[in-house]
């Protein structure tokens, strides 16, 4: 295996995506190649009830009736689209589906301003076409319609990004599950195989950009994944996701308990500063995602690898926290000023030990932006 | 238990079992207590029906193992003393609760009252069915063994109140789920974790969202088509089970055991008098306490328990409606479990053509009669069940064709709700809602979709980014699975007053038992027995809560008869309510006349209550008798108290019936005339001192100076005498500007103070620059004093007039706006006299506005008329000249000397006499007209 950056999940899970396939005995629907009780299994993780021989790791955290109700829709007529928050796992959670149901999960649109109708169904080789003219060898197949072709999950990523008209073209992949290619003569229809369907992702905090319409909506259904506030489960993803972190840039560094307390209690306090907030300019701009959190997290680890002692310290994380979400320059800074000597700076005086360190690496990060 | 269709539920217990207990030591503790538990449980020759509540596989259970067994005698786990009430459930439509309610404790302390206890009673329940039975079979006899309601609030301490169980995370409270009120509820078969962890632990491990679907899935579909046996066995394993896993709840324990050691107790008393044979007997109660380890339980229990007697509180009992969505939230399931569970039943007899038990003339849903059919004999080992279930896991489920009736007719049914409520749903979603269902059912392991799996599938489908109307998919799942159901309590069932009332409103031609609200129009002047009705809408106006008699049109106040009135009525809805007023009385004025003299004799009372009572009492029970009674507390009251808190409402009341007593009878009552003598003692000795406190307000000294002016001519025909309010006013040195502009008002009112003097004042603080900013608040001082001297209206218009006039804009300007603020916030009943006033005095276009002069700036100074009064011109000097004789005879009487002074005849300068003189016709023809000559 060439070396990736970061590999797709299903390269990444092979080896247990294969082993699930051999122990597979349910009912499989169209050519999926694990049956909807084992994609929840591969994405919400085994337990000791389940029987299995082997554990199987947890790779996606929230409520298991999203996963659920997504696995169904997929095995039914109509697309998935997962709504939600930034940062909340829509496109982790799409990539782990189409892995474990199709072993493919790199056929992406990504849906932008740009996006044209041509990403969503072909386009051709001009050089191509100048030699032989307009044939299928000339074509170049968008990543949907080769979805079509093989029978497996497309995914199409920030759909309310691209405009309107754009998003039409879903509509009759959607519902008749063909292409046709009017500039070809024969061969000029592209049937979509069983196993075809097409996870898309919006984000809610874009509503109202690119709406989609009514005869889109209908052939879609949403699952709305929402920010996770259980701070126990919160506490799992962080870990999870540092751990594979730690591991792709093969840093040996220990993430101490206290301080992954810490930011999971900052990030709580800010959410609920926010929820409390009257207008936009008294909340912070970011939207307080776990994800945000790891990449904080992932932020303070990289820099006390490569410029601290190989250790995390609260001052760091402080720096980190304090420099991804500043991202307005008076209004964002007078907010974690704020928080810092109402929330942060009593909290180090009853608690002590790394708030201290906390509150100081924080004073000096925000004098620094100022 | 050895079946495989009970195999999830098993490892689901084990586990929890294993992961709770304290060791492999205490694990194996368990398990072995457990099955100790069972047998005993199983082996008591007192047959023990162990129940869940809302449990319909134990209504089911039930259903055919009194069809089967038809005992003589069913010992129930429900409050003693609410038998008698138990009978009354077939005038009802059902949910409703069986309640007990005290309002006067006696050996509680008394911050408990009112104390309330309900329990509701579903028709998909298995108390139900025995209730039924028991009452519906000719020598059956029912005993409810429970401890009364008097020993709940006995065992019960009373921080548990403050931690009822909350609704489940997420559910929002459904538009009637107040029905119960603030009681203390009761079930009967409460089974449920007793400790957090592990209800979440099941939850967790049982991939279900809440308690009610963990239920569903583990226990009531397997349980459906289980024999008697297995039933058993099954319901005692689950409580034996919560019972040893449930560390730190031990006043929950310690109350629990009580209980069964009072039920065994009971039982073998009930079973020792009456003879009857224990095989005879069914004891129904929760699981939980099946599996109870007290001495006392069994029939050869231990017979040692004495129980305590009970307090001397009295308790009242009746019905109160119920609903679905109360019982929930009072029970902290999860909303729409319990409409579910009705659903459930109900298709569980159809399926299995069980017939249930049901009250002889019950109300509500019209039941086929139908002949109950032989019970079909469920074999113990019934190979059937365990083939038909073991693997299900592996297929995909089969629907037998009244489910998948069902479940079409669901999913066709929400895309109709959904349309109706904004949703673009149309029939393919309807197909994919179906599709969906069943392949969630068969992910998560069911063999058949539940209700719970549909109503995923419904919102997958169904609901987008957005919910267009008032209520999104889930709650209208909810609804159409039988939604929230509400009971009502049948009119033979409703106490004394709440039937005398019905009665008493039949005149209207409504159906007030109906939920709703509905209009009643009132032509009291075209029939006068609507009057009657009239004067008893307004009492339950009074004292039941907002909403459930309200007036659109017609009022009551004193001196004013409605001649049509018209209502909008929602008794039905307020059904509750109205049978807790019939604990209170027998009827509406009963009640109010109680309510009326524990008012004024409570230790809030003061003196304003007491006449509002007055007030009330005259209005709604026309009781001249009873007015006098409260009137006479009133006095008492006011003579006692000792802040001035209340005058502003002692003087609207006491104006009111002051009025309302002078227009309808020929002299005051007794009361009243004491209450104003008292009144203007009390006033004017508190006066000096409320001028100088700062806690009194200027309005409560406005309003004592009110009380004191307005009624004066009364108090001093009735003995009181004047100098003593000249004193307290002389006596009076306020030193906030407020209350010096009242005192200057006072003194201005009786005679001290000349208007000119006033105005002079007025002027000084205008020209002073240190006092300036506190002018506002002398004007709004002038201002309440409109209450007491309301002549002075002409002065406070040309006070705020001078203020406009002679002030520079630079310090006019940013003082307008306090000005506005101190009118609004003290001066707000005076505003309109003022601008009346001020209408009157100022021209009313601009043109004059140029020519205008303020009368105030053309007064000329008054002569001194010190000395001799000035004699005064006009008919009555004339008259009196004319006849002195009776003038000289009053003087001789008082002693005073003096001559007559000629009077200038009345040349007649006048106005008048100038139009008279100009237009002399008319006066002419009226001379002729009246014979003048």
């Amino acid at each position: 295996m060439t070396e990736m950056l970061r590999a797709p999940a299903e390269t990444k899970y092979a080896e247990e995506l294969d082993w699930l396939e051999s122990i597979d005995d349910g009912p499989k629907p169209f050519s999926w190649r694990l049956s909807p009780k084992m994609v929840r299994l591969f994405i919400l993780g085994s337990e000791r009830a389940d029987g299995l021989p082997r554990e199987v790791a947890q790779k996606w955290f929230g409520d298991r009736s999203f996963v659920e109700r997504a696995i169904v829709t997929l095995a039914s007529d109509r697309g998935l689209l997962l709504i939600g928050d930034p940062g909340t796992g829509k496109s982790w959670l799409a990539e782990l589906l189409s892995a474990a149901i199709s072993r493919n999960s790199t056929l992406v649109v990504q849906g932008t301003a740009g996006t044209t109708e041509d990403h969503i169904k072909y386009s051709w080789n001009v050089s191509a076409v100048i030699a032989n003219g307009q044939s299928r060898a000339s074509m170049i197949p968008s990543p949907i319609m080769t979805a079509m072709e093989q029978g497996v999950i497309g995914r199409f990523e920030e759909l309310t990004r691209s405009t309107s008209d754009v998003q039409d073209a879903l509509i009759s992949i959607l519902s008749e599950k063909y292409v046709s290619i009017p500039e070809l003569d024969d061969d000029n229809i592209v049937f979509a195989k069983p196993g075809f369907s097409i996870i898309a992702t919006a984000n809610s905090r874009d509503r109202g950009v690119n709406d989609l319409s009514s005869a889109l909506k209908r052939r879609f259904n949403f699952v709305r994944i929402p920010v996770v506030t259980n701070k126990k489960s919160e506490a799992e993803i962080v870990r999870f996701r540092t751990v594979e972190l730690l591991r792709r840039h093969q840093i040996e560094l220990d993430v101490p308990p206290t301080l992954l307390d810490i930011l999971l209690q900052s990030f709580a306090d800010l959410r609920a500063a926010a929820a409390s907030a009257g207008s936009d300019d008294e909340k912070l701009e970011s939207a307080l995602s776990t994800a945000e959190q790891i990449g904080v997290l992932e932020d303070a680890i990289l820099h006390s690898n490569f410029f601290g002692d190989r250790s995390l310290r609260a001052q760091t994380l402080a720096g980190s926290l304090v420099g991804s979400l500043a991202r307005r320059a008076p209004e964002d800074l007078a907010i974690l000023n704020k928080y810092w000597h109402g929330v942060v700076e009593p909290r180090s005086k009853a608690e002590g030990g790394s708030w201290t360190e906390f509150l100081e690496g924080g004073r000096e990060a925000i004098k620094t932006l100022s | 238990m050895s079946t495989p269709t009970f195999g999830a539920l098993r490892s689901q217990l084990l586990d929890a079992a294993a992961a709770l207990a304290d060791g492999p030591d205490a694990l194996a503790g368990i398990l072995s207590g457990i099955v100790d538990d069972v047998d005993r449980a199983l082996a008591e020759p007192l047959e023990i029906f162990p129940v869940c509540h809302h449990s319909p596989a134990s209504a089911m259970a039930m259903a055919r193992r009194l069809r089967e067994k038809q005992p003589k005698v069913i010992y129930l786990e429900l409050c003693e003393d609410l038998t008698p009430l138990l009978t009354e459930l077939r005038n009802c439509r059902l949910p409703v609760a069986v309640q007990a309610f005290a309002s006067e404790l006696d050996g509680f302390p008394q911050d408990w009252a009112p104390l309330s206890v309900v329990a509701p009673i579903t028709e998909a329940s298995a108390e139900y069915q025995a209730i039924a039975y028991a009452l519906d079979t000719p020598g059956v006899e029912l005993v409810l063994v429970d401890r009364s309601t008097d020993h709940v609030f006995q065992w019960q301490p009373r921080k548990e109140k403050a931690a009822e169980p909350a609704l489940e995370p997420g559910a929002e409270p459904a538009e009637d789920a107040d029905l119960h009120g603030d009681a203390v509820g009761v079930e009967i078969g409460d089974l449920r974790p007793r400790f957090a962890e592990l209800e979440e632990h099941l939850l967790h491990h049982g991939k279900v969202r809440h308690w009610s679907e963990w239920w569903d899935q583990y226990v009531e579909q397997p349980l459906g088509d289980a024999d008697y046996d297995t039933y058993r066995q099954v319901m005692v394993l689950i409580g034996s089970l919560f019972r040893r896993l449930a560390p730190g709840a031990h006043d929950r324990v310690a109350s629990d055991e009580e209980r069964e050691r009072y039920m065994w107790t009971r039982m073998r008393q009930h079973l020792a008098t009456s003879g009857i044979d224990a095989a005879d007997a069914l004891h129904i109660c929760g699981a939980f306490h099946a599996a109870s380890h007290v001495a006392e339980f069994g029939l050869h229990g231990a017979d040692t328990y004495e129980i305590s007697p009970r307090t001397a509180t009295k308790w009242h009992y009746g019905l109160i409606p119920s609903s679905h969505s109360s019982i929930e939230a009072q029970f902290g399931l999860a909303s729409g479990s319990v409409s579910i569970a009705a659903a459930v039943f109900a298709k569980s007899l159809t399926r299995t053509g069980v017939v249930p038990y049901r009250l002889e003339g019950q109300q509500g849903r019209a039941s086929a009669k139908k002949k109950a059919k032989p019970v079909p004999v469920v074999t113990p080992q019934s190979q059937q069940v365990a083939d038909r279930l073991s693997g299900f896991l592996a297929r995909p489920p089969v629907l037998d064709t009244l489910d998948e009736d069902e479940l079409l007719g669901w999913s066709v049914e929400i895309v109709r709700l959904a349309r109706r409520n904004g949703y673009l749903a149309s029939t393919a979603d309807a197909i994919a809602v179906f599709e969906t269902s069943i392949l969630l059912a068969g992910m998560r392991g069911r063999a058949r979709p539940t209700p719970y799996d549909f109503q995923d599938a419904a919102v997958t489908c169904i609901e987008k980014e957005s919910v267009p109307g008032r209520r999104d998919v889930r709650r209208l799942c909810e609804i159409m699975l039988g939604g929230d159901r509400i009971g009502q309590v049948g009119y033979e069932s409703l106490p004394p007053l709440a039937r005398d009332v019905h009665d008493r409103l039949a005149p209207l031609g409504l159906k007030l038992e109906q939920r709703g609200v509905q209009r009643a129009l009132l032509d009291i002047a075209g029939d006068p027995v609507l009057g009657k009705c009239s004067d008893l809408l307004w009492i339950l106006r009074h004292l039941l809560p907002k909403g459930a008699a309200r007036p659109i049109m017609g009022e009551r106040r004193l001196g004013h008869r409605a001649i049509q009135e018209s209502w909008d009525l929602a008794l039905g809805t307020h059904q509750r309510e109205l049978i807790e007023l019939g604990y209170e009385g027998i009827t509406v004025e009963q009640v109010l006349e109680q309510r009326l003299r524990r008012s004024v004799w409570g230790p809030q009372a003061t003196a304003a209550v007491a006449l509002g009572a007055v007030e009330d009492a005259t209005l709604y029970l026309r009781s001249r008798r009873f007015a006098d009674e409260l009137g006479a507390r009133a006095v008492d009251l006011l003579a006692a108290e000792r802040t001035v808190d209340d005058a502003p409402d002692v003087l609207r009341r006491a104006r009111r019936l002051l009025a309302h007593y002078r227009a309808t009878e020929p002299v005051l009552p007794a009361w009243l005339e004491s209450f104003v003598k008292a009144g203007y003692a009390h006033y004017c000795t508190l006066l000096p001192n409320a001028f100088v406190e700062e806690e009194t307000g200027t309005k409560q000294v406005a309003a004592m100076l009110g009380f004191l002016f307005s009624m004066e001519s009364l108090a001093l025909s009735l003995g009181c005498d004047r100098a003593q309010l000249e004193l307290a006013v002389a006596q009076s040195h306020p030193t906030t500007p407020g209350k010096t502009a009242l005192l200057w008002a006072a003194q201005h009112q009786l005679g001290v103070l000349p208007r000119a003097e006033l105005r002079e004042r007025c002027a000084a603080l205008l020209d002073n620059p240190l006092v300036l900013p506190a002018y506002p608040q002398y004007l709004s001082g002038f201002v309440q004093a409109l209450e007491p001297v309301p002549a002075l209206a002409g002065f406070v218009v040309e006070a705020i007039s001078q203020a406009f006039g002679r002030l520079p804009d630079a310090v006019l300007l940013p003082w307008l706006p306090t000005l506005i603020t101190t009118l609004r916030k003290e001066g707000g009943d005076h505003v309109g006299l003022l601008v009346r006033e001020a209408g009157r005095v100022f021209p009313g276009d601009l043109p004059t506005l140029d020519t205008w002069t303020p009368p105030w700036s053309t007064t000329a100074v008054e002569p001194a008329t010190a000395g001799a009064p000035r004699v005064q011109a006009g008919p009555v000097g004339m008259l009196l000249a004319t006849y002195p004789v009776p003038t000289d005879a009053l003087a001789a009487l008082l002693g005073c000397d003096g001559e007559w002074a000629s009077p200038e005849r009345d040349t007649g300068t006048g106005a008048v006499r100038e139009l008279l003189a100009r237009y002399p016709e008319s006066a002419v023809a009226l001379a002729a007209a009246t014979g003048a000559g």
